[in-house]
């Protein structure tokens, strides 16, 4: 017992000292760096990445790999937006690791969005129906390169449901063309719903 | 038309996908005449799902997807990263997005492709700076890249083509000529993204992979084919390949080896990915009715055994995803290194005790036998983590000097590994 109790303190002053020997890491991609670059962002964006426009996507607490994925699919022209593509078009790779930190690191101010009975009802059921929490989780709160998606804008999420669904919006993989396929417009419109008002 | 690029390892099911769809669209179609009352059926999974058992359906087991814009090296834990005493390793080069196979060009240009995006990049030493270059751009999947007397090959999801005189041309590269074309009839989803080799005989090396994870191929896949770029006349080389992303012919022997990504969703310990050698023409290694030469598919397996099929030549390891693989041709690694097959380990994704992210190394003896080493180790930091590890080998090159350069497209960086003073 006693070996035990001493094994994991000296497990947990050996994960102190990996932290603090691996400071490097800490420093790779620079949120406050990516705060002085992202000021252009929040005009549209909203204040620290979390949106008031129902038509434009929070960037607040999205993974970093995700956002970072994005701008680069913007900047080499598979994913196209009159708005985006141009704010996107001069970033170098280390700007768009700088902006993923620092989005990845705000706080999503929790939606306003109420969502209606029936999509609250039919939402959790059509998100493992449709796989949705396969790849974006349980919480829907994304990993990776995958998007948090509880709390997005309603108008947002619908049209980019829509947009995968019709084989308009860029899919790097086909993940979400197939997946959106499945979905009739009722489905979209309820998942969207259901989606936005998740806090 | 969508463009449909795997991820890691993982099969598109598109036999399954499909037919679960036709279903669903059946049970909609027939609620259309009578009001829904029971659940839906559920829709089809994602594709690299297909293969998935019942008792499975809980898994959080997924492939990962690449840092697409890069990581800096500065930022990463290259100090975990272990050779055998006497080699080094530094970063050659960063900043090349999903940096996938490798090819040399005869005045010292590297090539670099990737999948999932859509570039051929050329990494050229100039004035005393190394220049990244993206030499091409708006290709399908182009993973495949190799050079030979003054030719770049590329080898796109659906097409083969030659750049010829490129390294004269890299500000301004030449139009694409088509060596051969419609290798990708359908751009359904599938693992067609190829590897790409010139042979000893000139002709150029590709496979197409299985359609999905476990399911029945047509006769121009899960192969490995060659197309004779003189004439553009293909054959077949090899079958029951599921997925073989790295080859390379033994310098002495001038025989055909080949890593092969055996299929998904049966266990963390089966079946192992493998190790091939071709020794004559018409060899079938088993997909999709036996795996690693003993190992009966539980599913296409049934009426068959193994006996039918001829059996790899190392087992590498369940799911740990080998791609690129050379012989060591050089000077510079110590004799024991001459002949040895370096291989590069991108996964594992399908394990919930994550192996590989590494490279390896596969020592042949004179009877024929092969045993594995770790050669470069340390991306793999955790391995029941999410993600496990921090970077992933993709690819090995020879440079002229002896020295061996590794891509890891999970940072979009090429590390040079060399030994002694040099």
């Amino acid at each position: 017992m006693r070996g035990r109790a001493a094994a994991n303190i000296a497990a947990a002053a050996f994960s102190l000292l990996a932290f603090l020997a691996w400071p490097r890491a800490v420093l790779a991609a620079d949120p406050a760096a990516g705060m002085q670059k992202a000021q252009v962002c929040i005009a549209c964006h909203g204040p620290d990445g979390s949106s008031v426009n129902p038509a434009v996507p929070s960037l607040a607490g999205q993974p970093a790999q995700f956002v970072a994925t994005q701008l680069l699919m913007f900047r080499e022209g598979k994913r196209k937006d009159a708005q985006m593509s141009p704010f996107a078009a001069n970033l170098s790779n280390m700007d768009l690791s700088n902006i993923a930190a620092y989005f990845a690191a705000q706080n999503l101010t929790p939606p306003v969005y109420k969502t209606d009975p029936a999509s609250a009802e039919a939402g959790p059921r059509l998100a493992r129906q449709f796989n949705c929490v396969q790849c974006h989780g349980a919480a829907l709160v994304g990993q990776q390169h995958i998007p948090r998606l509880a709390g997005q804008q309603f108008d947002y999420l619908r049209t980019q449901l829509r947009g995968f669904k019709a084989s308009t919006r860029f899919d790097m993989d086909g993940q979400m063309t197939s997946a959106a396929q499945a979905l009739s417009d009722a489905d979209i419109e309820l998942l969207a719903n259901y989606l936005a008002g998740i806090k | 038309m969508r463009i449909s690029k795997g991820w890691g390892q993982s099969g598109y099911g598109l036999a399954r996908v499909t037919g679960a769809l036709a279903a669903w669209l059946l049970i909609t179609a027939a609620w259309a005449q009578t009001p829904p009352a029971a659940p839906a059926a559920p829709a089809a999974p994602p594709s690299w799902q297909q293969g998935r058992s019942a008792e499975q359906g809980t898994s959080t087991l997924h492939p990962f997807a690449p840092h697409f814009a890069g990581r800096p090296s500065s930022g990463l834990p290259l100090d975990k990263l272990k050779l055998p005493p006497g080699f080094k390793i530094e970063v050659w080069v960063e900043g090349v997005p999903e940096a996938r196979s490798l090819a040399l060009g005869d005045k010292g240009t590297v090539f670099v492709s990737n999948r999932n995006l859509s570039e051929v990049y050329a990494i050229v030493d100039r004035g005393g700076k190394r220049e990244v270059k993206k030499l091409l751009a708006g290709l399908k999947a182009p993973n495949g890249v190799a050079f030979s007397k003054g030719t770049l090959f590329v080898a796109e999801r659906h097409r083969i083509t030659r750049y010829d005189g490129i390294e004269d041309r890299l500000d301004n590269p030449p139009e694409a000529k088509v060596v051969i074309d419609n290798l990708d009839p359908t751009s359904q989803p599938g693992h067609f993204w190829k590897f790409l080799a010139v042979g000893p005989d000139g002709k150029l090396y590709f496979n197409i992979g299985a359609p999905g994870n476990i399911v029945n191929p047509n006769y121009t896949q899960a192969a490995i084919h060659r197309v004779d770029p003189k004439t553009g006349v293909m054959e077949t080389v090899a079958l029951g390949v599921r997925n073989s992303v790295g080859f390379d012919w033994h310098p002495k022997t001038k025989q055909l080896w080949f890593t092969n990504h055996a299929r998904d969703w049966v266990s963390d310990e089966l079946p192992n990915d493998t190790l091939h050698r071709v020794t004559h023409k018409n060899m079938n290694f088993g997909y999709p009715f036996c795996h690693q030469g003993d190992f009966l598919d539980p599913e296409f397996g049934k009426g068959r055994t193994c006996k039918e099929f001829d059996a790899p030549a190392l087992k590498l390891g369940p799911h740990i995803a080998p791609l690129g693989m050379r012989f060591y041709t050089g000077k510079m690694f110590p004799a024991e290194y001459h002949d040895n097959i370096f291989i590069a380990m991108h996964g594992s994704w399908n394990r919930t005790t994550k192996q590989g992210y590494n490279v390896m190394r596969v020592i042949l003896d004179a009877k024929g036998g092969a045993t594995m080493k770790p050669f470069l180790t340390g991306f793999l930091t955790d391995e029941k983590a999410d993600p496990p590890m921090w970077g992933r080998p993709v690819d090995v090159l020879l440079m002229r000097d002896g020295a061996m350069l590794v891509s890891d497209d999970y940072n979009g960086i090429i590390y040079r590994i060399s030994y002694g003073k040099k």
